[in-house]
């Protein structure tokens, strides 16, 4: 059970996800369309009751992954697993899991307390209409939608239709919550405000959720564990903290927040730390994360927020121009020209000094950050 | 450019219009208008001929048009699930089906129906103690819905293929999500977002049928549909009798359509 190592670099979640019990298993799990590979061997356990999303771009297989624990789609090697149960082959109308879809896939010719009702009423043996009535307005309840059982469903704002069809999920009660990218149709208002709904809802009703989204801004916020996806593989898998501090490549650090990156041969390595020469001969000690070897070609990756602006420079600093400065409020950002590392992000904090809040387009500056703050990623 | 669409649409439409016009002549003939009155109509409604054949055809139209439209969406809703050449193949038959003549389509069904009695007339008697007591198949009413049918089928498939792939897959996705059987999906989604197609196409189906007289001509035998009739009637002399059935034709042909063409597009996008 343990032999799939799913937790990369976070001893702490690995030691919780195996003491809750496991509600989904991909094991060993490929996907063809033809000769294209969506899926390839994918390792994943999904925990009881966490919020775990798929994050990539789109072709990345995040989509399939989720279409498989649904059952649209039959794995071509590897097994699924729902509640301990093989299901890989199992029809979608058998299993015990629902879908919010990225259209919604409401039905036009249903009322909304129809559509809500939709998957009590397919249940064998039959449930009482009674106990269907208040099951859907618990539901309609839930998502703060009570008294609009009667309405048509082109009736309903784009926001109101999403809480439909998470009303229609959730009075399943399903082991598994499946969200295909449900938030993408909403304006960023409504994003904002559904997904704190989501999150209270997955808290209350204890229901595991498993998102599709490209949006690392959404899966960072709503999830407690990230499964970071590439090429039909997964790159990374952990809490939105891990993925952002640890990131293991370049791909992750770049996908999960932004970051500067700058190549470099690793020269030295001594434990979990080692040093990278960059371009322009400069030698930075950090800490590396991913498999790195000596003489490999590699990147120091550092976030914005984690650069120093100096005015005045010393033989550890860099040297750049500044090319362009965005205000933003709490923090100003600056892009940074370096003669030997290219154009540098840099989030500044708001400054108390007077120079550095007054520095503009063509300005000298001087920049640094701690060991500590960096990381040394493999290229990829 | 616009005169000459002009000249078209009254070259196309004269001929119709002065039909419908002579059909309220008072006179004996057909051709010439003289005064004005609505006696051939009344004519044509008490004449029990007249009454016969239209029974006939509303029969035989009804009857061809209901069967077109449960085996044409059954043909729809099964190519649906059909990819690739296999599906390129049957899209290319049904279209021909369209566009075959009907006078092909009548002759060829005139022969094959022809033979296969031929062969299965004797093999019945056969079994018969008293072979000319034998039941035996012939054309008439049968055979006329059958050709009627076939003709039609064609065109429910296109309606109602054409609304099918207008709806979205995931709605049979999340019927399926929703512990919903294939069969469930099919008779609780499906079905009822289709409805107005297969409507429209039963109604278009109505029409050619009723309208037709090549096919009905050569499979109908001795029966008597009402554009068979008024073929005869001309043969006999034309009469403004004549007029006015074919304007009555006309009209209820157009109302047909025109539904059909209301439910189709109200149908296709809901009122929002």
């Amino acid at each position: 059970m343990l032999k799939s190592n799913l937790d990369m670099g976070n001893e702490a979640y690995t030691e919780r996800a195996v003491a809750s019990a496991s509600i989904a298993e991909l094991n060993d799990v490929s996907k063809l369309f033809g000769t294209v590979q969506a899926v390839s061997d994918m390792n994943l356990r999904i925990a009881q009751g966490e919020f775990l999303s798929f994050l990539g771009p789109s072709g990345c297989g995040k989509t399939t992954a989720l279409r498989m624990l649904a059952g649209f789609e039959t794995p071509t090697t590897g097994k699924v697993l729902i509640d301990g149960r093989d299901v890989s082959t199992l029809e979608p109308y058998k299993r015990p899991v629902n879908m919010v879809f990225q259209s919604y896939a409401l039905f036009p010719h249903l009322t909304v307390g129809r559509n809500i009702a939709y998957g009590l009423k397919q249940r064998r043996p039959k449930i009482d209409s009674k106990s269907i009535d208040d099951k859907v307005t618990h539901a309609l309840e839930t998502v703060r939608l009570s008294g609009f059982e009667n309405r048509r469903i082109w009736e309903m704002s784009g926001g109101q239709q999403q809480r439909v069809a998470l009303a229609r999920a959730i009075v399943n009660e399903p082991k598994l919550l499946l969200l295909d990218e449900p938030l993408a149709a909403l304006d960023r208002k409504l994003r904002k405000e559904m997904q704190i709904e989501l999150q209270d809802l997955q808290r209350d009703l204890g229901i595991t959720f498993v998102l599709v989204t490209h949006d690392q801004e959404e899966a960072l916020s709503l999830s407690d564990r990230i499964c970071v996806m590439r090429a039909g593989r997964i790159v990374q898998t952990g809490t939105p903290q891990d993925l952002y501090d640890q990131p293991n490549s370049r791909y992750v650090a770049d996908f999960v927040g932004t970051s500067n990156f700058f190549d470099g041969l690793v020269n030295q390595i001594n434990g979990s730390t080692g040093s990278i020469s960059l371009r322009g001969g400069r030698i930075y000690k950090s800490h590396l994360s991913g498999a790195i070897s000596v003489g490999n070609d590699a990147c120091l990756s550092v976030r914005p927020e984690q650069i120093r602006l100096h005015l005045s420079g010393t033989p550890e600093t860099l040297e750049g121009k500044v090319l362009n400065r965005i205000f933003l409020g709490e923090h100003t950002e600056y892009l940074i020209s370096q003669e030997s590392l290219g154009n540098i992000t840099v989030l500044a904090p708001r400054q108390s000094d007077e120079g550095l809040s007054n520095l503009g387009t063509g300005d000298t500056v001087y920049m640094d950050w701690s060991a500590d703050a960096a990381l040394i990623l493999p290229k990829d | 450019m616009r005169l000459y669409a002009f000249c078209v649409y009254v070259f196309l439409y004269t001929p119709i219009a002065i039909i419908a016009l002579f059909s309220f002549s008072a006179g004996r003939s057909a051709s010439q208008l003289e005064g004005f009155s609505v006696k051939w109509y009344g004519r044509a409604v008490n004449n029990p001929f007249v009454m016969d054949a239209l029974g006939n055809s509303i029969f035989v139209a009804f009857v061809s048009a209901t069967l077109a439209s449960i085996l044409g969406t059954l043909m729809a809703v099964g190519l649906q699930g059909i990819r690739g050449p296999v599906r390129a193949f049957f899209d290319a038959l049904i279209y021909i089906a369209v566009m075959i003549p009907g006078i092909v389509i009548g002759i060829a069904t005139l022969i094959a129906l022809v033979t296969v009695f031929d062969v299965v007339n004797p093999w019945v008697a056969s079994f018969w103690a008293d072979a000319a007591a034998a039941p035996k198949l012939s054309m008439g009413m049968g055979s006329l819905i059958a050709a009627h049918t076939m003709f039609t089928l064609a065109l429910v498939v296109i309606i109602v293929r054409a609304r099918l792939s207008s709806l979205e897959a995931a709605l049979s996705e999340a019927s399926a999500d929703l512990y919903a059987t294939p069969f469930g999906t099919f008779r609780q989604i499906t079905l009822p977002l289709i409805a107005p197609a297969i409507l429209a196409g039963f109604l278009l189906s109505f029409t050619f049928s009723f309208d037709d007289f090549i096919i009905a001509f050569f499979v109908a035998g001795s029966e008597t549909t009402l554009p068979i009739y008024i073929f005869s009637s001309i043969r006999r002399g034309i009469t403004p009798e004549v007029n006015a059935i074919g304007t009555m034709v006309m009209v209820a042909s157009l109302i047909l359509l025109i539904i059909a063409q209301l439910i189709l597009r109200g149908g296709a996008k809901p009122k929002r």
